[in-house]
């Protein structure tokens, strides 16, 4: 498992509201209709949601400064 | 054991260049943000070089995004590269992350899905940055505020696994250690003794704040914060088993406190280190003596 396709999922639902609004609705459907594979869609169905709504908080609040770590 | 001779300092921001430059006797090495110099007019790539010969220096990229199935942009590495050949820094580093995917960027450091795959891809990423750069990065492990789903190992196993297969070195970040375990509820000294400890070449420490409302609260590491008092404690039980010599960097990005501060911050490193240190040669004697 983990593929670009995947990766780039996992990126669009980080950042863009509108496609984690639509994930969060509808995990299964949006996974399958961004071609994941089986084990993937399982994966983002079981996906961390309490992380998933701090990362994309913290994410919005640094849109524009740099990453740093 | 081998000799060791620890270096510390502080990670070069603009907000603390002078007081850096006023403690050179204080402050062994400095940490520059790479990314900040790709694109940057000559004068001020021509400054960095002034600045690395008054101090050492090593630079940390935020943006290649290593960790990650899809092949490094060779444009980036090749920047880097270029860098690498006017600073001629004492090492570089980067992190155990991916930043973009589909044309997205994320903006921050993202922990990949811990998988077979994501190894390879590091792998291979790590292989064309040696190839490019012509020094290989040391890598750097990330905080996550979310456990990366579709994980099938845990973060121990997964980066030991990329540290073996690169033989590269390991920039272990305690702060994002600390941050994970608290946040996803496993032992950080566990983690400690499951890495290769003769991997270990470099530390970061930070400091963060809570964030989140009760039932869903997780530690963010935000370099706006003194470092807590755990982590030093942290460097101790390493210290008591990297024997290779560490450069210890304090990560500070904002909310800049003084610099006497952030001095007490790098002695405190100092001293839990030494006693780690102490902890490794009385190892080392008991093993003698039996």
């Amino acid at each position: 498992m983990t593929t670009p396709r995947f990766e780039a999922f996992l990126a669009k639902i980080y950042v863009d509201e509108e496609a984690r609004t639509r994930f969060l609705s509808d995990a299964r459907g949006e996974a399958v209709k961004a071609g994941l594979t089986e084990q993937e869609v399982d994966a983002v169905e079981r996906i961390d949601r309490v992380g998933l709504d701090l990362m994309a908080k913290s994410l919005e609040r640094k849109h524009h400064r740099r990453p740093s770590q | 054991m081998r000799t060791t001779k620890d270096r510390f300092g502080l990670g070069w921001r603009p907000a603390l260049a002078a007081a850096i430059l006023s403690n050179l006797d204080r402050i062994d090495v400095t940490e520059v943000i790479a990314d900040d110099y790709f694109d940057a007019p000559r004068s001020e790539r021509r400054a960095l070089r002034t600045l690395a010969a008054q101090i050492p220096v090593t630079l940390h990229g935020v943006s290649l995004g290593l960790a990650s199935s899809v092949p490094v942009d060779k444009k980036r590495l090749e920047k880097m590269a270029r860098l690498c050949d006017e600073v001629t820094p004492f090492s570089w580093s980067e992190h155990l992350a991916f930043v973009r995917g589909g044309g997205v960027e994320i903006g921050h450091l993202a922990a990949p899905p811990r998988t077979a795959a994501t190894i390879d891809g590091a792998l291979e990423n790590l292989a064309r940055a040696r190839t490019i750069v012509g020094i290989s990065p040391q890598v750097e492990n990330v905080a996550t505020l979310i456990d990366p789903p579709g994980s099938d190992r845990d973060e121990a196993t997964w980066v030991s696994q990329i540290l073996r297969g690169s033989n590269g070195d390991f920039l272990l970040d305690l702060h994002n250690l600390y941050a994970n375990a608290l946040n996803f509820n496993f032992d950080p000294i566990d983690f400690i003794a499951r890495i290769p400890p003769d991997r270990i070449s470099a530390i970061h420490l930070a400091g963060g704040k809570w964030i989140g409302s009760p039932g869903g609260r997780r530690l963010l590491d935000d370099h706006l914060h003194d470092v807590p008092d755990p982590v030093y404690d942290l460097l101790l039980e390493v210290g008591a088993r990297a024997s290779r010599p560490l450069t210890v960097i304090l990560e500070r990005d904002g909310d800049f406190p003084s610099i006497d501060c952030l001095l007490y911050q790098l002695d405190r490193a100092r001293q839990a280190l030494a006693q780690g240190r102490i902890r490794l040669i009385d190892g080392y004697r008991e093993q003698e003596v039996a």
